[in-house]
């Protein structure tokens, strides 16, 4: 009797709950075409406010009739939930995807070519300024930048002023660099924080170095094996970077701290100097404000190649994909969201939270207290040539990751220059 | 109770238990064999590469130290955990004051989950901001600083040490559980016998024990060959793999390098080198439990 007393109360509380789940239903209808978002980062609102901020504005001005929502998750978990999406045919509407992953998705078919969103907005298109050509293979454009990145070295002025070293400069050379490392290196702070633990792509102001020793102008030769990694160019830019790591410029413990633990180091004023980019700018702006200037890196005075090069290039693509096109609500509903996100409105919260956008219009500027981001349009004021794409931006996922362990293993002194190289060859062998 | 012992009972009863072992278990498994002998990046169709994969493998300098460092964990955690947690188990079998507060504490580290093993111990062995270094440096005895983690040798090591902190209380557990089983009639009269403490352990406990014993070799096989957050956490396999087990090396192939195929035949290797030890020390048991 007991039993069957709880189990009708059990079914009531259930069938209950079903009826009022239903009722409620109506309450919350929304006629809005939903399109996901597939993005690198477990919490969008916090890791990227300023992509969060501008799908919030789409989301709030365009109400009832598009909604974008997020599929989130850190960057390694991401690149792995978007190629299990890829094999059952589960793919976001819109993704963001590393750029060495990319090309393959392209290949396999799974990506519209966007050549056709481009071609309906023009304004769009110039504003890219060619930005948008790192992304087109023979199946045509089959992604868009999400960002402009600025890559370089920020640096601490209060720690450079205290150990009496000069602010690096345009012109500042290798051997004056490690001058500077040594010296900061006595001040008792860590010259400049990194850290290898689960951030083998944390090496960004090393792309200046690889640039300034010729990475543009050889890389198809790189790819197709005509000239082997382990060239006298590249044996000289790794030398480079062990002449440092052998000047004492990193933590002791970099192997067991990660990107986010070596910028720690530098937002508390541990470390002088840390590699990073523009979307860092808002978080050094609060942490040191006015004490942080930003660097493109040394110059090499033996290396034939042009040193004359700053680092303003398209960070790893949005692609759309292939099935959005099955649905023409929804390909609508993509498109719309584009034109925003690659609009005047969008650039201009982009700036407003530090973030270069990807396209160009004439009005948007950062404001003062931007401070570190002020810094960066200060250096790229230079007027300098940029490559096309960051170095290792333009290798594929296993050469990629080769090249990260292969830098990392020349800091800690893991391999010597040459074993370096030839790993990445190796990798490139085993492709 | 009897119709339960007739035989298509007996299977339509194991069935379910069959199909999802065959699922979840051995599909799976035999899936990860096959990709072992593709060329595949996760996308497309994958490339039949023969034993491409496996010869790799075998010249692979990184594959070697990987194996290395498994075994040095194996070893180690093996002697440790198999020794100290019997004879804790045996301490905590004893009626003693704050035994159960002793059980609760040794136990605990086996509920805290793995990734967060690695972060406490982070910050015990990491070589700047670690308490074992801060410690040493207190006491004056700066000299006997290490590397503990992030260096090029010792990472394995303190990864079977942590791995031992972690699993002493489980394995206690079930040695505590076997203790529970041996009849105290038995062992009073090894006491009648005049059995000193040492001897009733050596001729009495451990026979009675040899199932428990057994088991809990198995799970430390199976499962130093599955340690993974620890090292991701601890120094992500670096400086430059050099600190990766079998398991880091694979995942590290097959999702940061996306090389799916290569990944895959690491994975089948380990799968096969657990195995084969896990045969081996039982092929061993039950031959020396034959001649007894």
């Amino acid at each position: 009797m007991k039993k069957n007393l709880v189990s009708v109360i059990v079914t009531g509380a259930l069938a209950a709950s079903t009826v009022a789940t239903m009722t409620a239903a109506p309450a919350f209808a929304d006629d809005a075409v939903t399109i996901k978002f597939g993005i690198h980062v477990a919490n969008p609102a916090e890791q990227e406010p300023v992509t969060n901020s501008i799908v919030e504005t789409f989301n709030k001005e365009n109400e009832g009739k598009y909604k974008v929502e997020f599929v989130a998750s850190d960057t390694e978990s991401h690149s792995k939930n978007m190629k299990l999406a890829a094999t059952d045919g589960t793919l976001p509407e819109i993704f963001w995807i590393d750029a060495s992953e990319a090309p393959e998705y392209s290949d396999a078919g799974l990506l519209l070519d966007l050549s056709d969103f481009l071609n309906q907005n023009a304004d769009i298109k110039t504003a890219l300024n060619g930005m948008e050509a790192a992304f087109s293979d023979d199946n045509g454009q089959y992604g868009l930048p999400y960002q402009c990145n600025v890559q370089g070295f920020f640096y601490n002025k209060e720690l450079f002023d205290k150990a009496g070293v000069e602010y690096p400069t345009d012109d500042t050379t290798y051997d004056q660099f490690i001058d500077m490392i040594k010296k900061l290196k006595e001040s008792g702070v860590t010259p400049l924080a990194i850290g290898s633990k689960n951030s083998g792509f944390a090496m960004w102001e090393f792309n200046e170095f690889l640039s300034r020793y010729g990475w543009a102008e050889n890389i198809d030769k790189y790819k197709s094996g005509e000239t082997p990694f382990n060239n006298d160019d590249l044996a000289a830019c790794f030398d480079k970077v062990s002449g440092i790591a052998e000047a004492g410029a990193f933590p002791d413990n970099m192997a067991t701290i990660e990107y986010f633990d070596a910028k720690q180091l530098f937002d508390n004023g541990s470390a002088a100097m840390f590699g990073t980019g523009q979307w860092d700018c808002a978080e050094f702006d609060e942490n040191l404000g006015d004490k942080v200037g930003f660097w493109w890196g040394p110059k090499f005075e033996d290396s034939a190649y042009d040193q004359n090069i700053d680092m303003k290039v398209p960070s790893a693509p949005i692609v759309v994909s292939a099935a959005a096109a099955d649905d023409d609500k929804k390909l609508e509903a993509v498109y719309e969201f584009l034109k925003f996100y690659y609009g005047k409105e969008a650039a201009g919260i982009s700036y407003a939270g530090s973030i270069f956008p990807s396209t160009n219009y004439d009005g948007l500027s950062a404001s003062d207290s931007q401070y570190a981001m002020n810094s960066m349009i200060t250096a790229l004021g230079n007027g300098w040539k940029t490559p096309s794409a960051a170095p290792d931006q333009t290798l594929s996922a296993a050469v990629q990751e080769q090249l990260y362990d292969s830098l990392f293993g020349v800091m800690q002194g893991t391999y010597s220059s040459a074993d370096a190289l030839d790993k990445m060859d190796q990798a490139k062998a085993n492709e | 109770m009897h119709w339960l012992s007739k035989k298509r009972y007996k299977i339509g009863l194991t069935i379910p238990t069959i199909l999802v072992y065959s699922v979840y278990i051995i599909l799976p498994i035999l899936i990860a064999v096959r990709y072992s002998f593709s060329k595949y990046s996760g996308l497309g169709k994958p490339k039949f590469v023969g034993w491409k994969n496996y010869i790799r493998l075998f010249h692979d300098p990184l594959f070697w130290s990987s194996f290395k460092n498994t075994m040095i964990m194996f070893i180690l955690a093996f002697a440790l955990l198999m020794v100290l947690a019997f004879l804790v188990a045996l301490l905590l079998n004893q009626r003693l004051v704050g035994v159960d507060f002793c059980k609760a504490l040794i136990y605990s580290p086996a509920i805290i989950a793995p990734i967060i093993v690695g972060i406490i111990w982070v910050y015990i062995l990491d070589p700047n901001i670690g308490f074992l270094n801060g410690l040493l440096d207190r006491i004056g005895l700066s000299a006997l600083k290490q590397k503990w983690i992030g260096g090029n040798t010792l990472t394995p090591y303190s990864i079977a040490v942590i791995y031992f902190w972690q699993q002493l209380g489980y394995l206690v557990t079930i040695f505590i559980a076997g203790l529970k089983m041996i009849p105290g009639e038995i062992l009073e009269a090894a006491d009648i016998d005049g059995a000193r403490p040492a001897q009733k352990v050596m001729y009495v406990v451990i026979p009675m024990m040899k199932t428990t014993i057994s088991n809990v070799a198995v799970l430390i096989i199976t499962g130093v060959f599955k340690i993974f957050e620890i090292v991701l956490q601890t120094t992500g396999g670096g400086p430059n793999h050099v600190s990766d087990s079998l398991v880091t090396y694979s995942y590290s192939m097959t999702f940061s390098s996306s090389d799916y195929g290569y990944g895959m035949s690491l994975a089948t290797i380990t799968f096969i080198v657990s195995l084969l030890i896990t045969g081996i020390y039982m092929a061993i048991f039950r031959d020396k439990e034959k001649k007894e």
